[in-house]
């Protein structure tokens, strides 16, 4: 299987004020294509800043952060966009634009990505079919519960058919029942369509869910698990 | 990102905060309502006063007046501070000077009484040549009713429409051939002493409506000879020369004879240089009025700045979201810029409708009002038009320079807190509250 997300050695020290943190202090990290990835790890331990550098969210301070070969830290910031395009993004907290219908706030990944109205008009209906919502699809996000809103978020990083998926806490802030659906929502994508997902969570019982999980703490990799 | 969907983006952030939206707007508004008004009524004036000049104020005619200027002759006052006195026979020498030159004529006016009845109105009495006059003025110089004699007596008066029918009802003040009594105050000898003599209204002029060195609506017509015995003069406020033609050519040579002639101690005015005079006193004016509206327009702008940085504040996490989705930065600066630019567009619209508007009701209220203008005469021959209406006029300039100087301010405002926006890092932005 070829190799999507690469780390070597990568480390990322924040500045708090004028103390530095060092949030990655060396990972190295390995995701071929069609894996299901948890990391699993306590708030604190660097989790949810290796994701923001997988998502080309941020620039790593030192090591190679490399997507599909290329190495993050080479690239402009219109590059850096546009490798963002090629990833789909899902919060914890949904973070989908609430003046915007369901159908809206996936279509509107594809008008940045230059889609053209009528192609992304389908292509919501489908990926919205796809998470099970294309009834709800003219709702706004006030309008739906925290389940339905996290799929209309999982729908929107799929829009732009992306090349992996990244996750960060997805049920983190929603019900158990919701939390389920969701669990089972992710691994169908990953099973029957071959998605390649990489799932940020402290949640256990989530991780066992995956096909990989790799533990963190204290900004380091400190075990990983084939389930 | 495509225009049309970064315009679609925008516009739905403006719907989301109408009221905040619309008193920006507001703003934008009445800024560039302000300057669409003041700019339209400024040039309607002045194409009101220029048309009417142009129909008082021959353009093939000079004015030779003593010293001072066209001011001085204008103004009433006669002679210079050199002593040079510039006499009524000055006209024939003046005739001799050029092959150029028709006739002229002089002119001795004051200001004075007429009174009819038992009452007394205050007006200008002009003493002229009537022959010459009439030649010089065909077209204003005309009799409404009665006859103007080109050879008239002693007591011939011949009287402006507004002198006849000052409060314009039926009811008139005096009309032809009815008897008036012509007066005025001699300041020049010590005590002060009134003269006055009865003369006889031979005609009422036609309504001239323009103001200029020719005939006035507000002014009374003597014949020169009995100017000179009733003001006890033989020097003339001014002299009227009349060309063959208006050629710069002519009128310059002319000048230039007449100032040699008299060693320069006359000024020459042509209608044509105090066209020009007026022109660039109007430009100065039209640049101090569209300034103070200007800065109205700059305080819009400081409030469409203030709105964008607070609406920057709010949509942090917004921008974040955007970004992560694969937004440019250049695009996050042009929704930004596009927000202001709909917000200056539309500012720009209506305030270019509502200062139209404006403009022509304050025009509405001016001629209602009657805008009144030299009406007391600072001198004879300029003073007289009862009141002006004005139309207003709103140039393809002034519309364009609006809009654009509305959606101008606006994207200028805007720049800031639009780049501030589009150099947001996403992870910070993402983890805004």
């Amino acid at each position: 299987m070829p190799t999507i997300v690469q780390t070597i050695n990568l480390k990322k020290t924040y500045m708090l004020g004028k103390v530095p943190v060092e949030a990655l202090r060396g990972v190295n990290l390995k995701v071929e294509s069609g894996d299901f990835l948890a990391v699993l790890g306590p708030s604190g331990s660097g989790k949810s800043t290796l994701l923001n550098l997988i998502g080309a969210l941020d620039k790593p301070t030192e090591g190679k952060m490399l997507i599909e070969g290329v190495d993050v830290s080479t690239l402009n910031d219109n590059q850096l966009a546009d490798l963002r395009r090629r990833v789909g993004f899902v919060f914890q907290f949904f973070n989908l634009i609430p003046r915007f219908t369901a159908r809206e706030n996936v279509e509107l990944s594809m008008s940045i990505a230059d889609m053209s109205r009528a192609e992304r008009r389908k292509q919501a209906e489908d990926v919205l079919e796809t998470v099970g919502l294309k009834e709800r699809m003219n709702h706004k996000p006030a309008e739906l519960s925290g389940g339905e809103q996290q799929r209309v978020a999982i729908a929107r990083a799929l829009a732009n058919t992306p090349r992996f998926l990244l996750m960060d806490e997805p049920t983190g802030n929603i019900d158990s029942k919701n939390a389920n659906e969701i669990i089972g929502l992710i691994k169908r994508l990953n099973e029957e369509k071959g998605v390649t997902i990489i799932m940020v969570t402290h949640d256990q019982h989530l991780a066992a869910q995956t096909k990989r999980t790799v533990q963190m703490f204290d900004g380091v990799i400190t075990g990983e698990i084939v389930n | 990102m495509k225009s049309r969907d970064v315009f679609s983006y925008s516009f739905s952030a403006i719907k989301l905060r109408k009221l905040r939206a619309g008193l920006t707007t507001l703003g934008v508004v009445i800024g560039i309502a302000a300057i669409v008004a003041l700019l339209s009524i400024t040039q309607g004036l002045q194409d009101t006063i220029t048309r009417q000049l142009q129909t008082g104020f021959a353009t093939d005619t000079l004015i030779v007046s003593a010293g001072g200027g066209f001011g001085a002759g204008i103004g009433g006052r006669t002679g210079a501070d050199s002593g040079f006195r510039l006499l009524i026979n000055y006209t024939q020498m003046i005739n001799g000077l050029s092959p150029n030159i028709t006739t002229s004529i002089a002119i001795i006016q004051r200001a004075g009484f007429i009174k009819s009845g038992n009452i007394t109105r205050v007006t200008i009495i002009v003493g002229v040549d009537f022959a010459e006059y009439s030649d010089i003025y065909s077209s204003t110089f005309v009799n409404e009713t009665g006859n103007i004699p080109l050879i008239p007596t002693n007591e011939t008066v011949v009287v402006g429409k507004l002198v006849s029918d000052p409060w314009k009802n039926e009811t008139l003040f005096c009309s032809a051939d009815d008897d008036v009594e012509i007066k005025w105050t001699n300041a020049t000898v010590i005590p002060a002493k009134n003269e006055t003599y009865t003369g006889h209204v031979a005609a009422v002029l036609k309504e001239i409506g323009g103001f200029g060195v020719g005939p006035s609506d507000s002014s009374v017509y003597i014949p020169i000879s009995k100017a000179e015995s009733f003001f006890g003069t033989d020097e003339c406020n001014m002299i009227i020369v009349k060309l063959k033609n208006d050629d710069k050519a002519t009128i310059d040579s002319v000048s230039k004879a007449i100032k040699e002639a008299f060693s320069n101690e006359v000024s020459v005015t042509s209608a044509t240089a105090v066209l020009n005079i007026l022109s660039s006193v109007f430009s100065v004016i039209e640049l101090f009025l569209g300034g103070i509206a200007a800065i109205s327009l700059l305080v819009a702008g400081i409030g469409i700045m203030n709105i964008m940085i607070v609406s920057l504040m709010e949509r942090t996490r917004e921008i974040g979201i955007l970004k992560a989705l694969g937004m440019k930065s250049r695009t996050v600066l042009l929704v930004f810029l596009s927000e202001s630019v709909i917000i200056g567009l539309l500012g720009a619209a209506i305030g270019i409708g509502s200062g139209w508007v404006l403009a022509n009701i304050v025009a509405i209220v001016f001629r209602g009002g009657g805008l009144l203008m030299g009406n007391q005469g600072a001198g004879a021959g300029a003073g007289g038009a009862g009141g002006i209406a004005i139309t207003p006029v709103l140039t393809p300039t002034v519309f364009l320079g609006a809009l654009a100087f509305g959606v101008g301010v606006s994207i200028i405002f805007a720049l800031y807190p639009a780049w501030r926006a589009s150099k947001l890092k996403p992870v910070e932005a993402l983890r805004y509250e």
